[in-house]
């Protein structure tokens, strides 16, 4: 479904994605572990075609010069040079890191400004999937989002990107900053997403709580895919061991 | 108690003035400084149509306020897109464009007292043994209905939910589909109209010239800068805070000193609390 082929992205000088190449199939829930700076947001940002915008701001401003290099597969079309809303279109949907919602509105209205590409009988559809995936935000519905705990406004950015439609969904560190208890939680949630046929694709800095959930992994460190295997072999790597799972 | 009357009429008129100039900065973050420009293009482009077409006023005022949506528009797509997100270049361009526009009109001949709209309606009534006309309270009523149906509009139209979510997270926007470009334009054609439609009502209240247009401008920035950039209840109150000094500094000191109050508004509110009575701290917030 996804193929990303020796992808670099310079940030300036500074190589941020060195030689990246990595696969992701219809149906599985594939993870890119990597410790902070590692390059995952940036790859996200890549696949999802936000870094495009990024660069295109930085560019008009003249700021920050953005390289972005490779290749990037989507269904076998060449995407990396398509702006992100075509992408959305084409079923490709990011969930930001650190659960950016739109804070003034209420959950309710959240997922109807996420059903812009939309008609209203399907927003109402995707927004009842949403609640039965994530019943805390039934009963919260009428609640501001920017009064939500980190771990409803993590739900409400996932809920966020479901309204979208995804058949590719990207999840950029989805369990940051939340209790054991709720990591667990939303992990099963992002099990259930992909069981009903979306596609994942998902970073975790650590893998504990990720690793029950997901089918294949890679390891990346300073902008390298260091190590890739299903999850037994990631489990049985001793590097990944100390590194990621504290053992 | 024609202070009162007067005063709340003079606020509502500022409020319409500054209506479209905050909603195209609160949902794009972009200061559109041909404002003013566009509010008298709106009066010249209907006196056009009446006057050489021969068009009633009913239909000349609605053309022309659409007329001054595709204005909105077509700065946006023609001049805005290259330097889109340099605050500094935005105020020149759209600045420029409004000089531009009321030049042109000034060199039209588009000044002295030949120009005027009429009213919409004729005849006045006695509130509290004040005479007031009934465009005046026409202006009243079209400010309150648009209260009503901007409120309507941006939380239960598709267009009004994107600018909601552009306006508080444009990543998050982008990231469901929803285009920022094609959300700025129509946020400046949005506000263009606005000031157009204010134009249309507010005009027929007294004399049309190109140098207007700067006098809206500034009570549009005042109200702004005073509500809070991107505040909705800030751009309502300030225009009363406004609206009432104006009114009161007309009758103890002397209309001459109207002008005085918006421009104090803004250095004293510049100088004691930059983001406005009602303004969040939003730089601060984006940088953390
Ligand atoms: N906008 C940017 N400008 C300059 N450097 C950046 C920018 N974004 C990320 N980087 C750099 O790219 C590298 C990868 O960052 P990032 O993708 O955010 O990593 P991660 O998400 O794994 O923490 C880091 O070294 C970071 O400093
Ligand atoms: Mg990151």
């Amino acid at each position: 479904m996804l193929q990303v082929r020796n992808l670099l992205v310079f940030f300036e000088n500074a190589l941020a994605i060195n030689d990246v190449s990595l696969e992701v199939s219809q149906g599985e829930l594939v993870a890119v572990l990597g410790s902070n700076s590692a390059g995952k947001t940036t790859l996200m940002n890549t696949v999802s075609g936000l870094l495009l915008d990024i660069q295109k701001k930085e560019q008009r401003r003249g700021g920050e010069r953005i390289t972005i290099m490779g290749r990037v597969e989507y269904e076998g079309r060449e995407i990396i040079q398509q702006k992100p809303s075509l992408r959305v279109k084409q079923g490709i949907v990011l969930c930001q890191e650190r659960h950016p919602v739109f804070r003034d509105s209420d959950v309710l209205e959240n997922l109807r400004i996420a059903g812009y590409l939309y008609t209203r009988r399907e927003v109402k559809e995707g927004i009842e999937k949403v609640f039965a995936i994530f019943p805390v935000l039934r009963r919260l519905r009428k609640r501001r989002a920017g009064l939500l705990s980190g771990g409803e406004q993590q739900m409400l950015a996932a809920g966020i990107a479901l309204m979208a439609r995804p058949r590719l969904l990207l999840m950029d560190e989805p369990l940051l900053g939340l209790s054991p208890l709720l990591q667990a939680e939303l992990a099963a949630s992002i099990k259930e997403i992909c069981r009903q046929g979306i596609t994942t694709l998902v970073t975790e800095q650590f893998a504990r709580p990720i690793m029950p959930i997901i089918d294949r992994g890679y390891v990346m460190e300073n902008g390298r895919l260091v190590f890739s295997g299903n999850r037994e072999e990631l489990m049985d790597n001793p590097e990944v061991k100390s590194a990621y799972l504290g053992v | 108690m024609s202070t009162i009357i007067y005063g709340i009429i003079t606020s509502v008129i500022l409020a319409l003035y500054a209506v479209g100039f905050s909603l195209t900065y609160g949902i794009s973050g972009l200061a559109n400084f041909a404002h003013g420009a566009l509010y008298i293009l709106a009066g010249y482009i209907s006196w056009n149509l009446m006057n050489y077409l021969g068009l009633p006023f009913l239909a000349s005022a609605p053309l022309a306020v659409v007329a001054c949506a595709l204005v909105g528009f077509i700065i946006y797509w023609g001049l805005l897109l290259r330097v889109r997100g340099i605050p500094l270049s935005e105020l020149v361009v759209t600045f420029a464009a409004g000089v531009a526009i009321l030049e042109l009109l000034t060199w039209r001949g588009f000044y002295g007292i030949s120009y005027s709209l009429p009213v919409f309606v004729e005849g006045g009534v006695e509130i509290w043994g004040v005479a007031v006309d009934a465009q005046r309270l026409l202006v009243i009523a079209v400010g309150v209905a648009l209260v009503v149906l901007l409120y309507l509009f941006v939380h239960y139209t598709k267009i009004g939910l994107a600018f909601r979510g552009m306006a508080q997270n444009e990543r998050t926007a982008l990231s469901v589909g929803i285009e920022s470009d094609w959300i700025g334009a129509l946020s400046l054609a949005l506000g263009s109209a606005l000031a157009g439609l204010a134009a249309v009502v507010v005009l027929p209240l007294g004399m049309m010239e190109s140098s207007v247009g700067y006098e809206v401008l500034i009570y549009a920035l005042a109200v702004a800068i005073v509500g809070g950039l991107e505040s909705t209840p800030g751009m309502v109150v300030a225009s009363f805070v406004i609206g009432f000094g104006q009114r009161i500094t007309a009758s103890y000191i002397g209309p001459k000193w109207m002008i005085i109050v918006p421009l104090a508004a803004i250095v004293l509110v510049l100088a004691v609390r930059p983001s406005g009575l009602f303004g969040k701290f939003k730089e601060l917030e984006e940088r953390v």
